[in-house]
This record gives C-alpha cells, sequence and structure tokens, in this order.
C-alpha cells in the first residue's frame, strides 16, 4: 500500500493539486516513524503507512494557512479535521484528504523497552476504544488490502475505567489528580500536539492578568490541567496525542474521556462525527438535560 | 581514593546523612518513570541503570523561584526570601548532569576573579580574555550549589538516544562530583573526588583489591563503547546562519517545552509577578513567544528562528561566550520529543561546507 501511496501522492504534487503532503516517514533509528513535509516529487518515495505512524498530523495544517496541503489521514485524525472543519479553521478546498485504513497504531512507549517487531509490542490505548476502520471523510483512500495487521477488536464497554474511577470517593479522586497532576512541568506538550488547541494567545500564556500561577506547583498545575481539558469538551475526539506527548505520564486522555463520556450521556454527542454536524457549544436544545445546573 | 562499599553498608550510610541531610535522589514511580526527589525512605532510592526523566538541574535553577515580595499599600522597598539553608546530597547524579551544572555555573556562579567585578551590570567588569562570560554571581543559585555534595552514578546501560562522548562527557566522568559511584557485584566501588566527598563517605568501606581495581578500569574502558550514538560537533555555526535547513529540520517542531525543560544545560528563565511576588520561572526558546516584545514584534517569529537559537546557543554563542559547548549529550530532548527530533542527528548533519 506505501506503493499506492507515494503514487497518490506524486500525482497530487504533479498535477499541482497540492503543494505540500504531510505524511509519516522512516524515522532515524530506523523503526519510529515521524512525520515529514513533501513538496517535490521524487520525496514521495519517503512516504510511508504502517502501525508505527502514531501522530495525528492534522496539527500541522494550521501552520499552513491558504495552502493547498495534501495529508495522511486515518480514523482518527480524520474526525479532528473534521472538527477543525466545524470550526472554520480550515476551508474544506484547501486539504486534500488521503485517507488511510487503520486497525491500530502501536503504544509509542512500548519501543522504549527495546522491543520492535508489531507483534510484540502493545497497541495503543486509544485504538483500543476504536474499531479497525475506514476514514469517515477523505478524498483518496489507501485500501489496506495488501497488508495483513493484527488488528484490535474494540472493548465492549470504552468507559469501563471511567465508571470505576467515577465510583470512587471525592477524596480518593481528588487525591489521584493532585499525585498525578503534580509532576507536570508546565511544558505544555498536550497543549501544543493538540490539534484543538489553536488558540492564538493562550490563557496560560497570558500575564495581564495572569489567570492562574505560572509556577509548576501544584495549584497552577491543577488550573491549566483542568482549563485545558473544559476547553477541549465537546471537541476532543481521543487521538491520545497529549498523554502521549507528556513527558512525566500524566494519564491525560482518562481526564478527556470522562468529558466524553458526560457529553455522550447527557446531550448524545460525538466530537468529529460529521462535517455537517454543529460544534456541541453552538448547537442548543430546550430538550437539554439541566440537572446538573444548580 | 577508590574503595568498595556493601549495597547494605551505603544505604545505611545515607540513612544515618539524612538525619543532617536532605537526601535527593532518583525514586521510580510505577509505570510513570524515574524522578529526582527529596527521600524520606532510603529503601526509596533507585541506582539502576535507569535515567530520570528531569535532569538533577531543577534542583538548583529551579522551575520557580520566589525571588522577593512587593510590600502592601505603598511601602518602599522589597522583601526578600532568606535562602534556604538545610545542607543537600544529591545521590545518583550521572555524569552528563553534573557537567551540565559546572556549565551553568560559568553563568550562575561564575569563578571568582580578580579582574573581574562579581554583581555588577553585565559588561562592567573587565574581560580577561575576548570571551564575554558572565561576572554575576546568581544568589539563588550559588546558595542550591553551595548547600549541595553531589554523588554522582557511573552510567552503565547509555540508550540509543545518549551521545555524551561526542561532548567530552563519560560515562563516569567526574567532572563536577564529589563522590562517584560504580555499581559492582554486591555493591558499588566509590570514588571519593573532593573533601566534601571525603567528609560524608570518607571512613567508608574497605581498599579495593588489585584485581578489583583492574576490573574496574576494564569496565569502565569499555563505558564509552556502549554509547551507539556519536555526532560531529563543529567548532562555529556561523556559515549556515541563514541556511535554508533550519526552516526544513524545524518543521515538524510543535513548540513545546519539553527538549528545553528536561535539558541539564538550558536556562533561559521568564520574570513573572504573582500576587505581589516576583518569580523566576523556566522559558524556552522553543515556544512561540518566547522573546515576543511588548510592542508585538517577534525577532524570532517562526519555528526556524527558535529552534536555529536552540542550536546557535548550545553549539556557537555559548562557546564563543565561554568556551564550550551547551549540551552534554545526555539525550533527553531526542528521548522525550513527542515528534523525534534529533538535534544530535541535525548538528551532525548540518551543511557547514555549503553556504546555503
Amino acid at each position: 500500500m506505501n506503493v499506492e501511496l507515494r503514487k497518490k501522492a506524486k500525482e497530487l504534487l504533479k498535477t499541482k493539486q497540492v503543494e505540500m503532503i504531510i505524511g509519516y516517514q522512516r524515522g532515524p533509528d530506523g523503526i519510529s516513524a515521524t512525520p515529514v513535509f513533501i513538496t517535490r516529487e521524487e520525496e514521495a518515495e519517503n512516504l510511508i503507512w504502517d502501525v508505527y505512524c502514531v501522530y495525528n498530523l492534522s496539527n500541522y495544517l494550521k501552520d499552513f494557512p491558504g495552502k493547498k496541503i495534501g495529508i495522511i489521514a486515518k480514523e482518527c485524525d480524520v474526525r479532528s479535521i473534521i472538527v477543525l472543519l466545524q470550526e472554520n479553521q480550515l476551508k474544506r478546498d484547501d486539504i486534500f484528504i488521503i485517507g488511510v485504513e487503520c486497525s491500530g497504531v502501536i503504544a509509542e512507549h512500548t519501543l522504549a523497552s527495546g522491543k520492535e517487531s508489531p507483534g510484540e509490542l502493545d497497541f495503543d490505548e486509544k485504538c483500543k476504544a476504536c474499531r479497525p476502520s475506514t476514514p469517515r471523510l477523505y478524498d483518496y483512500l489507501v485500501s489496506q488490502k495488501d497488508q495483513k495487521d493484527k488488528g484490535v477488536l474494540p472493548e465492549e464497554n470504552p468507559y469501563q475505567d471511567i465508571r470505576k474511577f467515577e465510583a470512587k470517593s471525592i477524596e480518593e479522586r481528588f487525591k489521584f489528580w493532585q499525585e498525578e497532576f503534580s509532576r507536570c512541568i508546565r511544558c505544555y506538550a498536550c497543549r501544543q500536539i493538540c490539534p484543538m488547541c489553536y488558540c492564538p494567545r493562550c490563557v496560560a500564556d497570558q500575564t495581564m492578568p495572569t489567570w492562574f500561577s505560572r509556577a509548576p506547583d501544584l495549584e497552577g498545575n491543577l488550573a491549566w490541567n483542568v482549563i485545558r481539558a473544559f476547553h477541549l469538551a465537546g471537541r476532543c475526539i481521543d487521538c491520545g496525542e497529549c498523554e502521549r506527548a507528556c513527558p512525566v505520564g500524566i494519564p491525560l486522555r482518562e481526564v478527556n474521556k470522562k468529558i466524553e463520556k458526560d457529553i455522550k450521556e447527557l446531550f448524545d454527542y460525538e466530537a468529529g462525527a460529521g462535517v455537517d454536524q454543529k460544534p456541541l457549544l453552538s448547537c442548543f436544545d430546550q430538550n437539554d438535560p439541566e440537572d446538573f445546573i444548580r | 581514593m577508590l574503595k568498595s562499599i556493601t549495597k547494605e553498608d551505603f544505604f545505611t550510610r545515607v540513612g544515618e546523612l539524612s538525619n543532617d541531610f536532605e537526601i535527593i535522589g532518583p525514586m521510580e514511580l510505577p509505570l510513570k518513570g524515574i524522578f529526582y526527589q527529596s527521600i524520606l525512605n532510603t529503601e526509596d532510592l533507585y541506582l539502576g541503570d535507569g535515567f530520570a526523566i528531569e535532569p538533577i538541574k531543577k534542583f538548583f535553577l529551579e522551575p520557580s523561584t520566589r525571588l522577593l515580595r512587593y510590600p502592601w499599600k505603598n511601602e518602599p522597598g522589597v522583601e526578600s526570601f532568606s535562602p534556604p539553608e538545610r545542607e543537600r546530597i544529591a545521590i545518583g547524579v550521572r555524569p552528563c548532569e553534573a557537567k551540565g551544572l559546572v556549565l551553568l555555573d560559568s553563568v550562575f556562579d561564575p569563578p571568582a576573579s580578580s579582574d573581574l567585578i562579581p554583581n555588577s551590570a553585565p559588561g562592567a567588569g573587565k574581560k580577561s580574555s575576548n570571551r564575554a562570560g558572565s561576572t554575576y554571581q546568581d544568589a539563588f543559585y550559588t546558595n542550591n550549589r553551595k548547600r549541595t555534595i553531589i554523588v554522582g552514578l557511573a552510567c552503565g546501560r547509555p540508550d540509543r538516544c545518549c551521545f555524551c562522548t561526542s561532548l567530552g562527557v563519560s560515562p563516569a566522568g567526574t567532572t563536577g562530583m564529589d563522590v562517584l559511584l560504580f555499581e559492582i557485584e554486591g555493591g558499588f566501588a566509590i570514588e571519593i573526588i573532593t573533601d566534601r566527598g571525603k567528609g560524608i563517605f570518607g571512613a567508608l568501606g574497605k581498599e579495593l583489591s588489585e584485581e578489583e581495581k583492574k576490573l574496574l578500569t576494564s569496565v569502565n574502558n569499555k563505558r564509552e563503547d556502549l554509547l551507539e550514538k556519536k555526532i560531529r560537533v563543529p567548532e562555529s555555526m556561523d556559515t549556515i546562519f541563514t541556511s535554508d535547513y533550519w526552516d526544513k529540520v524545524s518543521r515538524s517542531c510543535i513548540s513545546c517545552g519539553i527538549c528545553t525543560y528536561l535539558c541539564p544545560t538550558c536556562h533561559c528563565f521568564d520574570l513573572i509577578d504573582e500576587r505581589r511576588i516576583k518569580l523566576r520561572c523556566y522559558d524556552g526558546c522553543s515556544f512561540p513567544h518566547f522573546t515576543l516584545h511588548a510592542s508585538g514584534e517577534n525577532p524570532r517569529p517562526t519555528k526556524k528562528e527558535r529552534y536555529r537559537q536552540r542550536v546557535f546557543h548550545k553549539f556557537d554563542y555559548f562557546k564563543i561566550n565561554f568556551g564550550e559547548n551547551l549540551c552534554v549529550g545526555c539525550g533527553r530532548c531526542i528521548r522525550f520529543c513527542p515528534v523525534k527530533i534529533d538535534i544530535g542527528d541535525i548538528v551532525d548533519k548540518a551543511p557547514l561546507s555549503k553556504k546555503r
């Protein structure tokens, strides 16, 4: 399928349908994938798509406003592109989505343990809640028929862990998150890697006034992490990039998932489900539940 | 002075020392990684092969330091914070990190020199050479350095991101150490380097036998071979300042602060006013608002200029000012980069021959 992918990329560049293609290439370690930005046909030979391609490349689309960009995207990446389209951050005509069929990517941190082949490696947690799938939106689909992946099956109940956690007392939950957030170093990798975090001036960077402490101590860390999570309510599509990027291992997906679950249960809304869907916070229904407003 | 000591004796001694000293050391948090922390129980001390995520830097140049407090109302003057006095022992510090502290010293705690005037404005002191150097003794950093004894641990298993030998650091290097430990069967070989080190561990252990000495030397000789990654560090990068190479290598950068915050030598900071307190917090050249002026002008507006700044500060400007590279090859910025940008690779492959 890499052959087909490269062929299509070359064609898009040759016919000037796009000025650049954002995709994956093999990293310097010979195993993992890294993002690559291709503008010349011959560079298309570097493109790859396999289980090591964990990144959500849609984060880079905002770097090239007004340009025609081709992007290689799996289902979760496509859902974030959909949210960006809903929020008018992208023009549909400016992007060409080369969809790739995905049956799960590897958990990148397991690479550090010395394991290398796909068989030995675990699938990423986010993939365990996802069906092996064809992207819901694409301009061209590279199908995976010549590559047989083991694939992952979706968990029967994706919110099982969240429910277990909810059952704990407030004190226990607070203690858990205090411990987790106390390690935060405020590198803002979670924000920088998130396709949905595109504010030109983040609240965390404002100093006139300072909205919460910029020092990486518990108070400021709690504020930052809660604000980050809330700002993603109804927008996070669970690509898991924040958790992957976090150098100190804070389980950020659990925060995101909790909000995702509440929104699903309260409003029957799923972020990034379709281009025609309105953003959650801009649709209001008289029948919306309001028991939580006190 | 080289001695051998059993693990039990070592930990017992650390336990005794914890009455008089704060013990800082690596601790392994399950599923999270290794973190330098204040150690309350000596059995929490992790002295294995793994590396701490954050470097020991955070106990010297702290992620946030309270510099001063403004008084209420219109009272004149400011209140200063009295610097902490408790003496500390940092155990398990790696040679690269200790070398990092020595590099930070040249900025925050420069050696006193007769023709340099300490505590004066930059540039006010007479320069002893054409190096700019530093004349400023930072009270907070200097105090942290003064009150801390460094007990290092030689590296037994460098990973594929480590490249210290390319920057003149050895996995068994003693630069910046008061004591250096080598893991040997049943315990540690312990090398006392300074009088401070002698003061805490001098009375301990027994002389190494000739055989043990030979064995340790042969192990130490092989340590450098354990590093797979080797890079070529150029003398100067002056010729490629305007190269489009920087555009290419920085394109995938997501502008987060991991590489700078986890770096044992990065030391850019920001001054912040919060609730009457002036704080000094880490800053990093990777952030989009790094060097953003109040006017809205930013001399480093894109990732290209900012990434170039990082490379030039480490491998060019610092060398001009202090005579050394501001990198110790610890590999953290490579290990933790969310998009696997490899500074070693970038420096090694810099197109110095061609002026592009």
